[in-house]
């Protein structure tokens, strides 16, 4: 059974049935989206059961799509690939259940939801360059509508900005796709990866388009300004797929696109990017210590977080130690999963608080811990996570990208103050919300319910495992890691 | 002559119907027009698609029946059918309704003319046949307006097309024939090849309307009624890029034509998105983004040669302008010309909502809709010609369409403002708009039936 085709067209063809249906009630909506996405979950655990092979891809799908200009419809995964599919039927199944509160325009954001979803694991799972670019740009659309239908007060601009901003930053990459396609006659990811087919300046110009492109989405310094305007404007679910799922785009393309298909530029240009993920990491954290807003300040950490993404994939061009290589790509990937689960828990926290207090203000809460018991621990270990506490998700994938930057370029370690800095900003988020004085303001504000408790629960046990035992993960991530060819 | 003629019968089954119709207006039965009309084109298309592995010409010469001219017979025809049936939704019951679905078709046996031409006598035909209908046609609701824009259309049009057949003289003279498949000889004469080429470039680019022969554009399309500015916005553009295609072709690159062809796509495709930005009649705003459309289109022309992106390109990306500037015209009828007519409008209707933005967001090149893989096979020849500059300004440009076109969108899902009315949905525009989107959505991953 293709399960992949399965995993990549069901969210659709939920969102397609859910246009079908006539009169359309919220229960409806969210029914199927629930039952849809997770149904969704369990095809990604099937395929994790079926696994990968080493040094390549596996469960691979293909049908001719335009032959005549060797685009095909490929599907197929690796051990980069799979832990980030996982990752994102499982933050859309819980955002499905989560969202199951909205009532306004249900259907529609449902219908939007499900093809967000498709294009995500579609992206992860595209082998033909031209399929993947459809995906990519399809969440783009997906995501500005629901900025600008469901956002908070200044979503117009907000998702106007978000639109313009990484269309931009993507259309740079359909040129280096045209070019690397102008070179071999075929748009299969695998060739481009096997024999990568541009050299000297011209792969260094399609190398640069891709940085660009990718630095867009993932987002580092200098053009992450796009982010926290999104971020704060978008609804929750918004939120915590953007940066659960979208942000990755960014990351994995750099890996599977920038570097493993044009890796001698990539050698190259290695220090570069690497000092502008060190540069990433430190001015996300700061910019990060210097917002009052909570949903803001969350959104600078994913600068800082993925800018050690960066750090690792440049540390593991520029080392020629394959196990060095091997640890730094590891680390990379595992973050990446961390980061979104994370993050993920974050968001949603912030959106809970948001929904009761309507306000993001960290100055007006306080004491809120004996109030709402269960929101606030469960804040303060996603936090926890976040600044990267050892035996909690972040942990490991920073020690591996630590330790290999240490090895390979000892002067990139000082991306390590960032982390001080990160955990003085959540300290100082979680004294200021809640601890301290207890407000009367929030006196009488609820606790999570059990919808929240079930989106939310689920995460924390997922920070807890990566966190004491990500094994189960790094195994996933590794026999690709040393196969991979660059 | 019977095998010239047997390749020529979808061109002379158009014929016939056009006098069939005008025959049945002289009756006073516009209905009648409108019938023959539709099943003739639908007739020509289909006995078209026995030629499509055809690559010869006929008449010495003259005329040529080949991919190109097949696929603009494929495109155009069932584009005309659609403009039939949206200009009879816009003006059912009207004087002379007739006269208009019979200009409609003779304005596209012009076109077809101008994309099949193989001889300058075949385009100058072409160009004065789609001319005068549309003069005509601009003309149709004997208004201020409509009077003022057809006047400006047709002294713009006479202006052109005499400086186009006065340039064509002098490859007629450096060649000594007139057939385009003697143009090779213009090898190393550049000054001779470049004062026909500049001619062309007037009388067809006035025809494209890319910049700087565009002014007519706005005010024609804004004159019109909005079904004939539909029309007039992909038919004989589509055709007049075609002509581009089956001239240049032979038009040796010694003579430096696809840097002026690069350079004229690249200022076209700029001013066109810059000036729609500031409008705030949408069919002035699609008049524009209709002249940007031009200059992308000649991203492809400039890739022309043995085994290039160029033909399947301005193909491809034909089909799907067709279909999406059509559906976005067909949804101006029913909302309205303003933009502030758009306000709410995806509240209120919200299949026809989508359907805009779907056609919005293929206007723009978002994938995986049909203009999306237009534009890849544009950007591609572009590239492919080593005009890497003007692929990244036609990306630019795909940022600042983006901007134009949410122009649109933006207002469509604000809430909608008390008084506010749109028109009732017509069977025919209904039609229009379904077959449309559909092409709009699904062609592009059925985009392996085209030439590559």
């Amino acid at each position: 059974m293709p399960l992949l085709s399965l995993s990549v067209f069901l969210p659709l063809l939920g969102g397609l049935l859910l246009m079908a249906l006539p009169g359309k009630s919220a229960r409806t909506a969210h029914g199927i989206s629930i039952a849809t996405t997770g149904l969704t979950f369990l095809v990604t655990l099937a395929i994790w059961t079926r696994g990968t092979l080493p040094g390549g891809f596996a469960q691979i799908e293909e049908i001719a799509w335009i032959p005549a200009i060797g685009a095909a419809y490929r599907l197929g995964i690796d051990g980069l690939s799979l832990p980030l599919i996982l990752m994102t039927s499982l933050l859309f199944f819980l955002s499905s259940i989560y969202a199951a509160r909205i009532t306004d325009r249900p259907a529609v954001f449902v219908v939007l939801m499900l093809m967000l979803e498709t294009a995500s694991i579609g992206t992860f799972a595209a082998l033909d360059a031209l399929l993947f670019y459809v995906f990519f740009e399809v969440s783009l659309v997906g995501m500005y509508f629901m900025i600008v239908g469901w956002g908070y007060e200044e979503r117009q601009r907000a998702g106007l900005m978000f639109f313009i901003y990484t269309l931009l930053g993507s259309l740079p990459l359909l040129l280096a796709i045209i070019g690397l396609y102008l070179a071999t006659g075929s748009f299969d990811m695998r060739l481009w990866i096997d024999t990568p087919p541009l050299t000297g300046l011209t792969a260094m110009l399609a190398l640069i388009a891709m940085l660009f492109t990718f630095a867009v989405k993932i987002p580092a310094f200098p053009v992450h300004t796009w982010l926290p305007a999104a971020h704060v404007q978008a609804p929750t679910v918004g939120s915590v797929i953007l940066a659960g799922v979208m942000l990755k785009f960014g990351t994995y393309g750099l890996i599977r696109f920038a570097l493993q298909m044009t890796p001698e530029a990539f050698v190259q240009a290695g220090q570069v990017v690497l000092a502008f993920g060190v540069f990433s990491a430190i001015y996300g954290a700061f910019a990060a210590l210097a917002q009052s807003d909570l949903k803001k300040m969350i959104a600078y950490t994913s600068v800082n977080h993925m800018g050690y993404v960066v750090m690792a994939v440049a540390v593991a061009a520029l080392t020629i130690d394959a196990d060095l290589r091997a640890v730094a790509l590891n680390g990379a990937t595992l973050q990446m999963v961390s980061h979104g689960i994370v993050t993920g828990a974050l968001f949603f926290l912030v959106g809970m608080l948001q929904s009761r207090a309507h306000s993001r203000k960290m100055a007006g809460f306080g004491g809120l811990l004996g109030q709402v018991p269960w929101l606030g621990w469960a804040f303060i270990l996603s936090a926890f996570a976040s600044l990267g506490l050892p035996g909690l998700a972040h942990f490991p994938a920073e020690f591996q990208i630590f330790l290999a930057t240490l090895n390979a370029q000892p002067w990139a370690i000082v991306a390590i103050v960032a982390i001080v800095i990160t955990a003085g900003l959540y300290l100082r988020a979680i004294a200021a919300v809640f601890l301290g004085e207890s407000n009367g303001k929030w006196a009488d504000m609820p606790d999570l319910d059990r919808s929240e408790k079930l989106a939310i629960v689920p995460l924390l046990v997922l920070i807890v495992l990566i966190g004491v035992a990500p094994s189960w993960l790094l195994g996933m991530m590794d026999t690709t890691m040393r196969a991979l060819q660059f | 002559m019977a095998r010239d003629l047997s390749l020529l019968i979808p061109e002379m089954l158009l014929a016939m119907t056009v006098v069939l119709m005008l025959v049945s207006e002289m009756l006073r039965a516009p209905r009648l027009a409108l019938g023959i009309g539709v099943i003739g084109l639908g007739l020509a298309t289909a006995l078209t698609l026995p030629l499509l592995e055809t690559d010869t010409s006929v008449f010495g010469g003259t005329y040529r029946i080949d991919l190109l001219s097949a696929w603009a017979k494929l495109i155009l025809l069932p584009g005309t059918a659609l403009a039939l049936m949206m200009a009879r939704a816009e003006i059912a019951g009207k004087d002379r309704e007739g006269s208009v679905y019979a200009l409609l078709c003779l304005v596209t046996l012009g076109a077809l003319m101008l994309s099949g031409g193989g001889d300058m006598m075949m385009l100058v035909l072409g160009v004065v046949l789609t001319g005068l209908g549309s003069f005509a046609l601009v003309a149709w609701p004997r208004d201020d307006p409509a009077t003022e824009a057809a006047m400006k259309y047709l002294v713009f049009g006479s202006v052109t097309g005499s400086v186009m057949i006065y340039g064509l003289s002098f490859w007629f003279g450096g060649t000594g024939s007139t057939l385009f498949s003697e143009l090779g000889l213009l090898e190393g004469s550049t000054l001779i090849a470049l004062a026909g080429l500049i001619a062309v470039l007037i009388g067809l680019g006035y025809k494209a309307a890319l910049v700087p022969f565009q002014f007519w554009a706005p005010d024609a399309y804004d004159g019109a009624p909005v079904s004939v500015a539909a029309y007039l916005s992909v038919i004989t553009k589509v055709a007049a890029i075609f002509a581009f295609a089956q001239i240049l072709r032979d038009l040796p690159v010694g003579t430096g034509w696809p840097m002026v062809v690069a350079l004229i796509a690249a200022v076209t495709m700029t001013f066109g998105y810059l000036a729609a930005l500031v409008q705030s009649n949408v069919v002035r705003l699609l008049a524009y983004s209709s002249v940007a459309q031009a200059g992308y289109f000649m991203m492809g022309i400039v890739d022309l040669g043995p085994g290039s992106l160029a033909l399947p390109s301005v193909i491809v990306f034909g089909a799907a302008y067709v279909a999406m500037n059509l559906g976005a015209f067909a949804v101006i009828m029913v909302a309205g010309r303003s933009l502030g007519d758009f306000r709410g409008f995806g509240r209120a209707r919200p299949v026809i909502g989508v359907a805009m933005v779907v056609f919005l967001l293929s206007l723009t090149g978002i994938p995986p809709l049909f203009g999306f893989v237009g534009k890849v096979l544009l950007f591609g020849a572009a590239i492919k010609a080593g005009y890497l500059w003007l692929a990244v300004i036609g990306i630019l440009n795909s940022v600042l369409a983006l901007a134009v076109y949410l122009r649109i969108v933006v207002p469509m899902y604000q809430p909608r403002e008390a008084g506010q009315d749109s028109a009732a949905l017509a069977p025919p525009l209904m039609i229009v708009l379904g077959a449309t989107a559909l092409v709009t959505l699904f062609m592009g991953l059925f985009a392996g039936v085209f030439p590559g």
